[in-house]
């Protein structure tokens, strides 16, 4: 029974809010284990769902499936020691919140329905904007009403796109499920007029989802307002579930024909991001914000990679999952940088190296990941891109690529570095490194690396068989 | 020629889609929104292609939710926090009015262009649709205010139900209810957060929410 991973937490985070705090962490812990415990027996025996209609495993959803359990799992040991440092007035609604929000996410991946995927991204935004609002905040109110607004618009419009796909089938006079398994067989026989109107919805509303620009807007408030283990949640997985959303409908374009269609909108705004991106990193003071912006950049690539087809599309499911494991990871050092020092501006921080050694090498050692140094795994990716790229022929779009990665890479290590070496202006107390706040950072990028060197043969026929569906491979 | 009467209250939507460019008051376009909304729930009972008990019942639940429940809680989110009631617009309203007699015009006119088994029964349809959807997007624009946005929402989301409803008949009531209950929590949350605004700000200008740039 595939349903049981996401009704697990949704009926656990029910429970959490007529809990006291300490049995709320305990539980919101146990149920991070038993989802990681489910999707590998998913993953396992990928058996079929009860509603067949609705739900199924796939294996792009079961890509991010397992990227969502294990960086749920690793954050929510986090939270707990976060929770003891911070004292939040609200924290039962925080636990309770995170574990639905884990349940939505989850639902977005196995769901196998046009209107159902729909149904579960739009849940995503309405289970995460309580995180956003944590602080109470009149910047975290303002972010909180952007994010809700700006997604729920965005989504709107990928209800139409929805509509309009149903549209096209039955200007073709098709009678089929909307599940996206028959939709990819009769996509064929599709009016590709409103098929392509219909992914430019679809894409214009999750992609606002995703972070890509222009509808980026929301993404840097809501990434800097939520509270730490939060923004980990937003940035690593929710990111990805609107792009598995994008995925699927690609899959449909491309059975239809229209992958060239396709494929050079999603190049262009995925440009779009990172340009957008490597202006705003380049003057940002706020940490948070500028890992935002990072994530901005990230889901650009990701986008860029999908739309150039062949080994673009493997470069790209590459690329998010390194992008999920060390992005997350860095945002948990920046909650630890905020309990420290107390400020979100970079010029408060400083000489991170001394004061918070621990610290200091996670989140440096997340930077050289995110930044690309090779051989680490987004540089693979990257590299898988632009190789994609120069063999489709795009010689114009790779080269903005390469020289906005170069500009974003050196925009990003300023920062760090100042965070790191310049001496600290102000005197803030001592903050103590706890091993439950350090090592979730250090399995998350450790994940990451020995994914460089060493992959599961099961995990690389996945990505295989999620990309050979849209027209990628390694060849 | 004789207009079904599905057309007859298509017609009083367009005009009530007239009424909400022009009201500058709050609660008018509250009204505004619960006949809409309540029109919109109607039509697919009439253009419906199958007549079962199931598609009443589903009817009658739409109808509560999307005439009654939600414009009720704007309502309420109103009321109890005694937000003034005008508002203050960055497009003036008679031009808002012009935008308004264009955009029908030009729904319609595309309309007729459209090869689709429904628009060619019903001929108000598709620019109704059009028309609610692009009304809610010019009130999130074009209003200086958190209430007109949220209004703005529901509109647009009125309009992809009717285009979405009579269109096609593949979405069944599950997947649909789905999407209500979504729309529904979605306006709660909203609802909720327009009331903690008024307590910080101690007003929904949404010119006070602009701290947040870069």
């Amino acid at each position: 029974m595939v349903e049981i991973v996401f009704l697990a937490p949704l009926i656990a985070g029910f429970l959490v809010f007529f809990m006291p705090k300490s049995l709320g962490r305990q539980l919101l812990v146990g149920t991070g284990a038993v989802h990681l415990l489910l999707s590998l027996i998913l993953w396992q025996t990928k058996p079929s769902a009860l509603l067949g209609e609705y739900f199924a495993v796939t294996p792009e959803g079961m890509l991010s499936l397992l990227v969502i359990s294990l960086l749920f799992f690793l954050i929510s040991i986090y939270t707990v020691s976060y929770l003891k440092e911070s004292n939040l007035q609200s924290e039962t609604m925080f636990t309770g919140f995170m574990l639905l929000f884990l349940s939505t996410m989850t639902m977005v991946t196995l769901s196998d329905h046009l209107m159902v995927l729909w149904i579960a991204i739009e849940a995503t935004t309405l289970a995460s904007a309580p995180l956003i609002y944590t602080y109470r905040s009149s910047a975290s109110l303002e972010a909180t009403w952007k994010y809700v607004i700006i997604c729920s618009v965005g989504i709107a419009m990928a209800l139409l796109g929805s509509v309009f796909i149903t549209l096209s089938m039955d200007v073709a006079g098709l009678d089929s499920a909307l599940s996206f398994s028959a939709l990819t067989q009769v996509a064929e026989k599709m009016d590709p007029l409103w098929l392509k109107v219909g992914f430019v919805f679809i894409l214009v509303g999750y992609g606002t989802k995703m972070g890509l620009a222009p509808m980026h807007t929301w993404l840097p408030d809501a990434h800097s307002e939520a509270p730490s283990p939060a923004s980990a949640l937003l940035s690593g997985v929710l990111l990805n579930c609107a792009y598995l959303g994008i995925f699927k409908i690609n899959k449909i374009m491309h059975a239809a024909g229209l992958a060239d269609f396709s494929g050079t909108i999603l190049m262009v705004f995925g440009l779009m991001s990172i340009l957008a991106a490597a202006t705003f990193i380049l003057k940002q003071n706020e940490y948070k914000r500028m890992l935002a912006y990072s994530s901005i950049e990230n889901m650009g690539i990701i986008a860029f990679g999908t739309g150039i087809g062949g080994i673009g599309i493997y470069g790209a499911v590459i690329c998010m999952i390194h992008h999920s494991l060390i992005k997350s990871s860095l945002f948990l050092s920046s909650g630890n940088i905020l309990l420290g020092y107390g400020n979100r501006l970079i010029e408060n921080t400083g000489d991170m190296v001394k004061r918070m050694p621990k610290t200091f090498v996670a989140f440096f050692s997340g930077f050289a990941g995110i930044a690309g140094f090779p051989p680490l795994g987004i540089f693979i990716g990257e590299l898988f891109i632009i190789v994609g790229a120069f063999r489709a022929g795009h010689y114009l779009f790779a080269g903005i690529f390469i020289f906005t990665l170069c500009v974003i890479f050196a925009g990003f290590a300023n920062q760090v570095m100042k965070m790191s070496f310049n001496s600290s202006s102000e005197q803030a107390g001592e903050f103590k490194e706890k091993a439950s706040m350090v090592w979730p950072q250090y399995i998350l990028l450790l994940t990451s690396l020995v994914l460089c060197f060493f992959m599961p043969d099961t995990l690389y026929q996945t990505i295989v068989d999620a990309v050979t569906a849209i027209g990628g491979g390694l060849k | 020629m004789i207009l079904h009467p599905v057309d007859t209250l298509l017609s009083l939507v367009l005009l009530s889609i007239l009424f909400s460019y022009g009201a500058g008051r709050v609660p008018i376009l509250i009204k505004l929104l619960a006949f809409q909304g309540i029109v919109v729930s109607l039509v697919p009972l009439f253009t419906g292609h199958d007549m079962e008990g199931g598609s009443t019942v589903f009817t009658i639940i739409t109808l509560a939710i999307r005439g009654i429940i939600i414009p009720l809680s704007i309502h309420l989110a109103i009321k109890k926090v005694a937000i003034q009631r005008e508002l203050s617009a960055i497009v003036g309203y008679k031009a808002s009015i012009i935008c308004g007699l264009v955009l029908i015009v030009a729904a319609t006119a595309i309309s007729s262009h459209l090869n689709l088994a429904a628009v060619s029964n019903f001929r108000l349809l598709f620019p109704a649709a059009i028309s609610l959807l692009v009304t809610g997007m010019f009130l999130l624009m074009a209003r200086r205010n958190a209430i007109a946005m949220v209004i703005g929402y529901i509109m647009m989301e009125n309009g992809i139900y009717l285009m979405g409803s009579t269109f096609s008949v593949r979405a069944r009531h599950i997947v649909e209810f789905g999407i209500l209950l979504d729309v529904l929590a979605g306006v709660m949350i909203m609802a909720i957060i327009l009331q903690n605004i008024k307590q910080t700000f101690d007003d929904v200008d949404t010119a006070h929410l602009r701290t947040l740039k870069e």
